[in-house]
């Protein structure tokens, strides 16, 4: 069964020891965004943070680092908590090849129970709080936000469900990037071109799968919904808006509905991004909020991001990986063994594949460069042999220091497209990209001395079994 | 009316206060949109101790690039 909404997902985690809640009373800056930092540099095992002791509030509650470490990431899966990452992996890539799922639709949601419709405070509203010491202000960035096409209004994939960066601009407005790649930039162009604003839904606090379909880049006509009940294996839930003709995850704590204000830009920035970097100092689209619902006591649910690794890179580490392994498939279905792009949002990915025929490696790093992702990101391609685990870095990295070349193995491919967030692409958009080939020189390609790769002596699986064992009793 | 910490506006104004009374307001500028706590250290609401690095020139803001460009109207 599905996680029906968030806090039957933070119930499970807390079941699960994944869940920490801080009682003692503590400051909306830095403690909250401090703690949360702190919890990332403690590794890949953390558990998710609940606050319900917040200096200045009543009854405020946040919840941070929910998909933050991959025990969390595997019970937002619903697999056990220490599945090994690669088996996560090709988990979600059996489950991503079930797309779609249709939706299951609902008349109300428990969000309805109480409704704003004049004198909106989003700072009253919600817990609001900085999260780096740059950032301009206080923003919301894990909240889904729901579009359509407007030239294909009925078609149900070009709805758009993302993840976008909002600054809190006032009490009822809010700041928006919409980066050029991603699928909400489209929409806007729309609206611009007929001079009209256009509908938005934002839903705070929801289950993990929605989130982690909205976070993954899926083709412009594929519907995250129906990714979402992909990947949970049942039909997903959602509500009808009330002014708007956009579908909305049922068990979201919070919804803002509203409209991106045609034509307008205006001052945003900095905030700290998943680059490391700050990013900012742009005039950027801004939302017009008209409504708000929420259930009674909302969980604020929020992300930390900053200097890799944060939640972030959790959430989009395997939903980024597995769409270009598909999409790598479809061109060489019988190669391509494994994508790892859980590097700065696919900044840098590691391809495993069998080959053909020399220069075949390189062939597949050129395809990935082509893909969606691949053209706001894919800036650094590594690819490997089909026997190097690219989730294992160690092997990487031996791939690279015995079977590349620089003379015939690193490609540069002069100015490509890349998100404009790259603090080295220059001008912003516009970078060179690389490709390194670490896979083993095949015919027509004979040169080096690999004819000798080394074996393991006879027995080793045997010997780590008893080994391990021993271990145990220890 | 406060000073905006960071491009040093005089006409900032409250735009939340805490749920328990007296603990901490939220002050926005209208010119830079820069908003801050009144809890927060001296280097994030003093004008002064702000991070040179992040100062914004209000004269600048006006230059500021469009992310996205606004699209040519069509219809």
């Amino acid at each position: 069964m599905a996680y029906k909404d968030f806090r039957e997902f933070l119930d499970r985690l807390r079941q699960e020891g994944q869940l920490l809640t801080l009682t003692d009373k503590v400051n909306l800056e830095p403690d909250v965004a401090a703690a949360t930092r702190a919890v990332n540099n403690l590794g890949g095992s953390t558990p998710a943070l609940l606050f319900n002791n917040i200096h200045g509030c009543t009854n405020a509650q946040i919840a941070m680092n929910v998909i933050g470490s991959w025990p969390n990431h595997a019970l937002m899966m619903k697999m056990p908590a220490n599945t090994p990452l690669k088996d996560q992996f090709f988990e979600f890539a059996r489950r991503y090849a079930q797309f779609p799922v249709p939706v299951q639709r609902e008349e109300t949601a428990p969000f309805h129970e109480v409704e704003i419709t004049s004198d909106i405070n989003l700072f009253d509203i919600l817990p609001l709080f900085r999260l780096n010491q740059g950032d301009g202000g206080f923003y919301l960035d894990k909240a889904c936000v729901i579009t359509r096409d407007l030239e294909d209004p009925e078609n149900f994939g070009k709805q758009n469900v993302g993840i976008y960066r909002m600054q809190v601009k006032g009490k009822d407005r809010l700041g928006i990037q919409p980066v050029p790649q991603h699928d909400i930039a489209i929409h806007l162009r729309q609206a611009e071109e007929r001079g009209i604003n256009l509908p938005v839904v934002i839903a705070l606090g929801n289950e993990p799968v929605i989130t982690t379909a909205a976070a993954t880049p899926l083709l412009y006509d594929q519907s995250e919904y129906e990714m979402a009940g992909a990947l949970q294996g049942e039909p997903y839930r959602v509500v009808k808006a009330k002014t708007a003709d956009l579908d909305i995850p049922w068990g979201a704590e919070v919804v803002l509905e509203g409209e991106l204000l045609t034509g307008v830009r205006e001052f945003e920035g900095p905030f700290g991004e998943f680059t490391g970097h700050y990013s900012g100092g742009r005039s950027m689209p801004v939302i017009q909020i008209n409504r708000v619902y929420h259930r009674k006591n909302p969980i604020f649910e929020h992300l930390y991001i900053g200097m890799p690794w944060t939640e972030t890179d959790y959430m989009i580490g395997i939903n980024t990986s597995v769409p270009l392994y598909q999409q790598l498939k479809d061109s060489f279905p019988n190669e391509i063994v494994a994508v790892n792009a859980m590097y700065t949002h696919g900044l840098v990915a590691i391809i495993s594949t069998r080959r053909r025929y020399g220069g075949f490696a390189k062939a597949v790093g050129m395809r990935a460069l082509t893909t969606p992702h691949g053209l706001g990101y894919c800036k650094l391609i590594i690819v490997v042999d089909e026997d190097v685990d690219p989730f294992n870095l160690p092997q990487v990295m031996w791939a690279l220091s015995t079977k590349m070349h620089p003379k015939h193995d690193a490609l540069i491919i002069p100015d490509l497209s890349v998100l404009p967030l790259d603090p080295g692409s220059e001008p912003a958009g516009i970078t060179h990209k690389m490709i390194l080939d670490a896979t083993t020189p095949l015919a027509p390609e004979t040169r080096g001395h690999y004819s000798q790769p080394l074996d393991s002596p006879l027995d080793v699986e045997k010997w780590q079994a008893i080994i391990q064992d021993m271990l145990l009793k220890k | 009316m406060h000073t905006c910490p960071r491009c040093e506006s005089k006409t900032a104004s409250v735009v939340a206060v805490s749920p328990v009374k007296g603990v901490w307001e939220v002050y926005l500028c209208p010119v830079c949109i820069f908003t801050w706590r009144s809890t927060e250290p001296e280097t994030i609401t003093n004008p002064e101790k702000y991070n040179p690095a992040f100062k914004v020139n209000p004269e600048e803001i006006p230059f500021a690039a469009h992310v996205p460009p606004i699209a040519r109207r069509l219809h």
